[in-house]
This record gives structure tokens, C-alpha cells and sequence, in this order.
């Protein structure tokens, strides 16, 4: 297992290096830059404010740069657009903010998407059964746009229960809204999943011996039929986070939360080479992580992939 | 008249079963009756559809949602039939234990097989952690698995297809059953290894006195273990009779093609006959022999009477007399 786990991190560096190579050219392709406006700068003053930067060098010898300052300084460079702040500054802000009400909405995506699914499961083609899916299937069609609009319009306008944005450290009132107006799609498509998963295996033959065994059925589902239910939930869950975070570009937006979303879209309007590369590689770092964690959560939970590994 | 002398373990009773499906019902078993005495090893066979895997469900109360049973099953006193789940599952492994036919997929494969074992006995016995791995290590040890203490910790897929049978086997033994069903237990496995299961339910049977209920549609199998079989058909019983006479002078004209249709192994040139037509469609209730369509003995009478199973130790469903039969 821990063979794995370094054999997988040893990956990560040749794919790290092939993104940043990627999108430090992609990026530079589109045209304009950080400095250009609509009143052009004075040839002077440009030449001097490249030197500072440094994008007066040809393009490989800046990309050897940039990697070098991470490699060796942990260091993404400067923001063009925002000044005096550095990229590692911004994330060091942003970041932390984007995670918190990313994590509650995965945790409301689990805590109530699993049961929901459960139950329907288990009351297959009743009322619950059918209340359950439609709502699902609703919920599922509902872009957090239209959502988060809602909200604020029910919790905050109409009824002043919940904060209509901002931050405030964090304090509950404020994570509540982006964390459920990010997740209730997400959480509409475990619920249908593991719905669907646990008829499957509630219809399995060893489902069938654990019933010749006597067992009452609560036992049946917490023993036997849970973990393998939750399997494809675990899949789905993995990339449905990354989504989460990289996604809530609009939540950060809508909210005034802070986020690095905000970052992102403001870095992108201003050709912010800095700021963009180094959410791409933020974003991708995450998505290996979170993949690798869930590999080995598969791995804990189904032996056959343990011994695989 | 009883056939046999002790009482009953157990006695199924005109068991019907039926199937809800989207175009009708199916009619699956038909006014089956037989009895089971202890330490009685008794052979159900007959081809796929006959309904011989459903009156093992039905005994366990597993039958699938959409299935109805009628008649009685009756154990100790109770019909199984109309029991409560609760109540049936103080039977369900403690008095009747099942051995199905599949042991790739009627293990479950994320716990251990220590687990799977041991829980039978803690449920029913309220037995430890400590006790339910001894008994799972004893029974494990009495199935013949090599090695048994250093396979508690493993899982199905560890195991070849023998092996999970005989953990299979082994589950159907934790808490000592009066009655085992097995339900084609040696289907999935190579004859080798059927032959060495088919032993260990034998050894099972002398050791412990359990009633075994084999399910299968290999006669070869019911030779050689048997006392008594069952011959079903269209799910309904064509002939019950001692192993020995089934195999000397069957009494059905099923029973006869069945035995016409297996291979002789002295004899390689010779022709298997098969028996013409195909199984009855069970979407309708039969009121007549469902064999007569493809029976070669079948007179007219045959398409409008229902015969009764009848005759001694030795009953046949059929109307016409043996000694007339082809």
C-alpha cells in the first residue's frame, strides 16, 4: 500500500510539469497581456515594467525561471495585476475560504444524499421512493445560478434569516448558502446513485445468503449491503469535489466570500499569467490528491483492489 | 399410507408457486406434497424451469418479491409458509441451512470469510468474537480447507471455486442444521472436485444425522447418494420412489427419457436420445399432464386428465399403467 501510495506521488511531478508547460504557452497565446490597455503605456515605461517582471526574456527562459522559483522557493512569482501581492499571498488568502464552504457542501452531499438514496432504496417503488427520485431529478436540473438566486431571495430578503454574502470569518450563517447552493445538484446525483447501487446489490445473490442466515434485515444492510452500495458513490464523489472546488467560481462571485474564485475570474480579464498558472496547478494538485485519497479509501473498502495494488 | 415410517421433519404440503410477471402469472410449482425424515437424504431433480430451486426458496421464505406460495411447509409444528420473518429467522441457518449454487457470487466479497462464518453463531448463539472463530476454524477444518486457521482472515476471491463451495458448505454447518438444502451444489465446480464435495455431504449426513435435500439435474449425481428421489416436471412431481428403483424400473415415461438421454460410458457409439419437444409453457394453469405433449406413451386421456400422484413406497403421476409403457 505504501508502495503504491509513493509509486503515486512519484507520478504526479512528469504530469505537473507537462501542465505547467501547457498552459505557461496556452496562456500566452491569447493575445494582449498584463499590461496592455486601452491608452498604450509609453514604449519606456513598457520595456522598463516587462524588465521588472521579467517578460522581456524569450518565453523558454521565463518557463525556466518559473519552475526554477518553484522548485527551489516554493515561489509562483508575483501578481501582475494586483500589486504588491504575490501569487502564494492570494491562495494563501482565497484558498482557505473556497475549502471551508467546499468541504461543508461535500459533507451536506454525503450526509444528505447517502440516506436519501438509502431509504429510497429500501422503500423501492413507494410513495418515499417516488417523492425521493422526482425531488432528485428536480434538484438535479437546478444550476446553483438559479439556486443561489433563489435563496437569497427566500433566506435573506423575505424571511432576513441567513446573510445574503460576504464572509465574516467563516461564522456558520455565512458558509450555510454557498456550501448548499453549491452541493444540491451534486447532492440530488448521489442520491440517485446510491439508490440505484443499493437495489443492485440488495438484489445480489450474497445478499440472499445473508438472509438464509437468519440475519434481521437492518444488520443485512449495515453489514452487508452498505459497503459495496457506497462503492460507486466513492467514484462519483471524487470528482464531483474537484468540480466543487474549481466550479464555484460563480458561488465566490455571488456571495462576496473571498474566494478564489474571484482570483480566477479577475486574473483571466486581466491576463494575470501568474495568478492563472498558479491556480491551475492548485487545481490540479487537488485533483490528484483527492483522486489518490479515494483510491486508497477503495482500496480499504474492497479487498480485491487491495491486493491488486 | 406413510411411506416412511418415522415422523416427518419436514412436510411440504400441495406447495403452489407462483410468479407476478408483466405479461401473466407464471406457474412455477404445482400441488407439490413430499415428506423429509431424519437423516434422510432425498434427490429433487429435474431440468431448469421445473421449479426445484424454488421449493428450496420457499422452505427458507426467500422467494423473490413477486412470488406467491400456496400449500404448507411444515417444521416443527409451524408452517413456514405464513411465519413471520422474524420467527423465520430463529430457522433460517439454526434449523434449515441452505447451500446455494453459485459460490462465486453467493459469498459477500468485502468481508472476511472469518466474518461470514462467525456471524451465524454470534446471531444465533450468542456466541463471542473469540468462540464464533473457533467454531468457524472447527467447521472450516471439517469441510477439509487446508489450512484453515491462516484462511479466517481471507476473502472469497482468495479462495478457487472448490474452495468457496466448501466455505459455502461450511456456512450451511456453523450452527448444526436438522435440514440442508442444497441447491445444485456442484454445478459451478469440475467433476473432481464435485465428486469431493458431493463425499463431504455425505460424511456430513453419517457424522451429524442431517437430512440433506439435494437439487440438481445431473442423475449421475443422485446414484451414487441418494435413497429416495424426486422427479419433477413443469413443477409438478412426476414420480418419487427409492434411487435404486428410479434407476431399474422407472414407472414415468419422463423418468424413462431422462434416463435414456444419459450418456453410458460402456457404450460410447450409442445414439443419447434426447427427448423430443420442449418444457411446457408455464404461463397457464395445466389441467392435464404437462408431459403429454412430447410423451411417447400418451393416449388421449393424457390431454385431459390431471393424473394423481399415487402407488406405495413407490408413486407415479401418470395414467397410464407401467406395464403398458414403451
Amino acid at each position: 500500500m505504501l508502495n503504491y501510495t509513493l509509486r503515486r506521488l512519484f507520478t504526479v511531478i512528469p504530469i505537473l510539469l507537462v501542465l505547467i508547460i501547457f498552459s505557461f504557452y496556452l496562456m500566452r497565446l491569447a493575445p494582449g497581456g498584463p499590461f496592455t490597455s486601452e491608452r498604450p503605456l509609453p514604449a519606456a515605461v513598457m520595456a522598463n515594467v516587462l524588465e521588472r517582471y521579467g517578460l522581456d526574456e524569450p518565453l523558454h527562459v521565463q518557463l525556466w525561471t518559473y519552475i526554477k522559483n518553484i522548485v527551489f522557493h516554493f515561489d509562483f512569482g508575483p501578481s501582475f495585476s494586483q500589486k504588491d501581492r504575490t501569487v502564494n499571498d492570494v491562495i494563501a488568502q482565497g484558498f482557505p475560504v473556497t475549502l471551508t464552504y467546499g468541504f461543508w457542501s461535500a459533507v451536506f452531499v454525503l450526509v444528505c444524499g447517502v440516506p436519501l438514496g438509502v431509504i429510497a432504496a429500501l422503500r423501492h417503488n413507494s410513495f418515499w421512493d417516488y417523492t425521493m427520485t422526482g425531488l432528485a431529478i428536480f434538484s438535479q436540473i437546478f444550476p446553483n445560478f438559479v439556486l443561489a438566486p433563489l435563496m437569497v431571495l427566500l433566506f435573506t430578503l423575505s424571511w432576513g434569516l441567513l446573510p445574503g454574502g460576504g464572509w465574516n470569518g467563516g461564522q456558520w450563517q455565512y458558509v450555510i448558502m454557498p456550501a448548499v447552493a453549491l452541493g444540491t445538484s451534486y447532492m440530488a446525483g448521489v442520491a440517485r446513485l446510491t439508490r440505484g447501487s443499493m437495489l443492485e446489490v440488495l438484489g445480489s445473490p450474497f445478499i440472499r445468503t445473508a438472509r438464509a442466515k437468519g440475519l434481521p434485515e437492518r444488520t443485512i444492510i449495515i453489514r452487508h449491503a452498505l459497503k459495496p452500495a457506497l462503492l460507486p458513490t466513492l467514484t462519483y464523489m471524487g470528482p464531483v469535489f474537484v468540480y466543487m472546488i474549481t466550479g464555484s467560481v460563480f458561488i465566490d462571485v455571488f456571495f462576496s466570500t473571498g474566494g478564489i474564485g474571484q482570483d480566477f475570474i479577475d486574473g483571466a480579464y486581466s491576463r494575470d499569467y501568474s495568478i492563472l498558472l498558479g491556480l491551475a496547478i492548485l487545481y490540479s494538485v487537488l485533483t490528484f490528491t483527492l483522486t489518490l485519497l479515494l483510491d486508497l479509501l477503495y482500496a480499504w473498502i474492497d479487498p480485491k483492489v487491495r491486493s491488486n495494488m | 399410507m406413510t411411506p416412511h415410517p418415522k415422523p416427518p421433519l419436514l412436510s411440504v404440503r400441495n406447495l403452489s408457486i407462483r410468479f407476478r410477471t408483466g405479461d401473466g402469472m407464471v406457474h412455477a410449482v404445482n400441488d407439490v406434497s413430499f415428506d423429509i425424515t431424519r437423516g434422510q437424504k432425498l434427490a429433487v431433480v429435474g431440468e431448469s424451469g421445473s421449479g426445484k430451486s424454488q421449493i428450496a426458496l420457499s422452505i427458507m421464505g426467500l422467494l423473490a418479491r413477486n412470488a406467491q406460495a400456496e400449500g404448507e411447509i411444515l417444521f416443527d409444528g409451524s408452517n413456514l409458509l405464513k411465519l413471520p420473518t422474524s420467527e423465520l429467522n430463529n430457522i433460517r441457518a439454526r434449523e434449515i441451512g441452505i447451500i446455494f449454487q453459485d459460490p462465486m457470487s453467493s459469498l459477500n466479497p468485502y468481508m472476511t470469510i472469518e466474518r461470514q462464518l462467525g456471524e451465524i453463531v454470534e446471531l444465533h448463539e450468542g456466541a463471542s468474537r473469540s468462540t464464533a472463530r473457533k467454531r468457524a476454524l472447527e467447521v472450516m477444518d471439517a469441510v477439509r480447507i487446508p489450512d484453515a486457521r491462516n484462511r479466517l482472515k481471507s476473502y472469497a476471491h482468495e479462495f478457487s471455486g472448490g474452495m468457496r463451495q466448501r466455505v459455502v458448505i461450511a456456512m450451511a454447518l456453523m450452527c448444526q442444521p436438522k435440514l440442508i438444502l442444497a441447491d445444485e451444489p456442484t454445478t459451478a465446480l469440475d467433476v473432481t472436485v464435485q465428486a469431493q464435495i458431493m463425499q463431504l455431504l455425505d460424511d456430513i449426513q453419517r457424522d451429524l444425522g442431517t437430512s440433506i435435500v439435494l437439487i440438481t439435474h445431473d442423475l449421475g449425481l443422485v446414484a451414487g447418494f441418494c435413497e429416495d428421489t424426486l422427479v419433477l416436471y413443469g413443477g409438478r412431481i412426476m414420480e418419487q420412489a427409492p434411487t435404486l428403483e428410479i434407476f431399474e424400473k422407472p414407472g414415468h415415461p419422463y423418468t424413462r427419457g431422462l434416463l435414456r438421454a444419459v450418456p453410458n460410458i460402456g457404450d460410447p457409439a450409442a445414439k443419447l436420445l434426447a427427448i423430443p419437444g420442449s418444457p411446457p409453457n408455464q404461463r397457464r394453469a395445466i389441467a392435464s399432464c404437462p408431459f403429454h405433449p412430447r410423451c411417447v406413451d400418451a393416449v388421449t386421456d393424457c390431454a385431459e386428465k390431471l393424473p394423481q400422484l399415487d402407488g406405495g413406497n413407490s408413486k407415479r403421476a401418470c395414467l397410464r399403467p407401467v406395464e403398458e409403457l414403451t
